[in-house]
């Protein structure tokens, strides 16, 4: 980060080799489509860049990156929550939100159902659970991210992973 | 940072983070990046030569390209003055989502007057069309006119004459030039609306005076007020962030 901080651009660019995947990951998930997710990947990583000389060495970076991420996609979810008919305002299931072939996650079909149930979980449950469970970020780290408690994360995530349970199909107790 | 998914015990678990597993970036990502970094319009540049001119009830002229504003009659508008080019600094470089200061249209035609005032009411981050405001002021037809009436906005940016667009999408036309227009629109894009500080626990519009301490890693990005509330935050009392109303 200091590197960057100084104006290397090699560093930069390895840096947003490294995590872009994880990134475009969550961004996809949260938008819902592949234009819209890189499209903040790189406005993301842009601020990251200009804003390089902020950031503080008690962040390990990233936890830093996933802060900066996850705030431009949240705000490009307010947009669309304000600009467009609430009906579209979720990304809506496609077949094409799921790239790579069917892995431990079960066929299309029940990927879809969860793409769905994903929907009816509160916004900032669903925030929590796609940093989550795109990289694995502990309680500790996901507070830090979206400036909670750890005891709000914990119950945040109860209660989405609660609502998935009974809007899933089939019940998956 | 831990790398592996969380173990793995639930039917639950393991969906999602089938679901959330990382998607391999386009090629020449970085490339384009740098590219990007290079060829940004430069907010920054534009708003070092803004002036602004400001009567006791309001600002009544913004000039750019670094020409002098006449001075100012009394030290009321002289501090309004000062308060509106703080504001748009602010606004320019991204840490501002609206403008406190008053506007001073008095001086203007009925029908430019009417415009303006409309226009001055399109949300941040929002556009409208030129038949819109035409329709908005009760001449429906007068859609050219209406053009003609942005096109000598004596208040750019405050009266966000950028935001109106054609019918069609297309950009239309702006007194500073296109450039200009399509970066202030990108600017908005870029600039949040509501922000939390993760220290406080309060969530504020962006450019709220009590947001201005705020440390950089202390700021938080909200979807609504009502998302920040779900999660022990609480709104400033100095800006009153609102939700918008449901369409």
């Amino acid at each position: 980060m200091k590197r960057i901080a100084g104006g290397d651009e090699q560093a930069f660019a390895d840096l947003a080799g490294r995590y872009s995947p994880r990134l475009l990951a969550l961004a996809w998930r949260l938008l819902g489509n592949r234009a819209d997710a890189e499209d903040a990947l790189q406005r993301s990583l842009l601020r990251l860049y200009r804003s390089a000389a902020s950031y503080r060495p008690e962040w390990a970076v990233s936890t830093w990156l996933y802060r900066i991420t996850t705030n431009v996609c949240v705000d490009e979810m307010r947009r669309r929550a304000t600009h467009r008919e609430e009906a579209a305002e979720e990304p809506r299931p496609q077949g094409s939100l799921f790239p790579g072939p069917a892995g431990p996650g079960g066929d299309a079909g029940t990927r879809l159902d969860l793409q769905r149930a994903l929907l009816r979980v509160p916004r900032e449950a669903r925030i929590l659970l796609a940093l989550r469970y795109v990289d694995g970020l502990s309680y500790r780290e996901l507070a830090r991210v979206r400036g909670i408690s750890v005891n709000t994360v914990k119950s945040q995530l109860a209660r989405g992973k609660e609502i998935l349970r009974v809007a899933l199909p089939g019940g998956t107790r | 940072m831990t790398t592996e998914t969380p173990t793995v015990h639930d039917p639950i678990d393991e969906l999602l983070a089938a679901h959330f597993r990382p998607v391999p970036a386009e090629e020449g990502l970085t490339r384009r990046l740098l590219k990007r970094l290079h060829g940004d319009w430069d907010s920054g540049r534009f708003a070092s030569g803004v002036t602004v001119e400001a009567s006791e009830c309001g600002v009544t002229q913004i000039r750019t390209g670094g020409r002098p504003a006449r001075p100012s009659a009394s030290r009321a508008a002289a501090r309004l003055a000062e308060r509106a080019r703080e504001e748009l600094l602010e606004y320019f470089t991204g840490r501002r989502s609206f403008f406190t200061v008053p506007v001073d249209l008095d001086s203007l035609r009925p029908f430019q007057r009417k415009v303006l005032a409309l226009t001055h009411t399109i949300p941040f981050g929002e556009t409208r069309s030129y038949s819109w405001i035409a329709r908005g002021i009760g001449h429906p037809d007068a859609v050219r006119a209406v053009g003609t009436a942005l096109g000598h906005n004596p208040l750019p940016f405050i009266v966000p004459c950028h935001r109106v667009l054609r019918s069609d999408g297309g950009l239309g036309g702006y007194a500073l030039g296109l450039p200009a227009k399509s970066g202030l629109l990108g600017l908005e894009r870029g600039t949040p609306v509501l922000e939390g500080c993760a220290t406080t626990h309060i969530v504020c519009r962006v450019g709220c005076s009590a947001g201005h301490r705020m440390r950089e890693d202390s700021r938080v990005i909200f979807a609504s007020v009502t998302d920040a509330e779900s999660v022990g935050y609480r709104s400033c009392k100095v800006c009153r962030p609102v939700d918008p109303s449901e369409p």
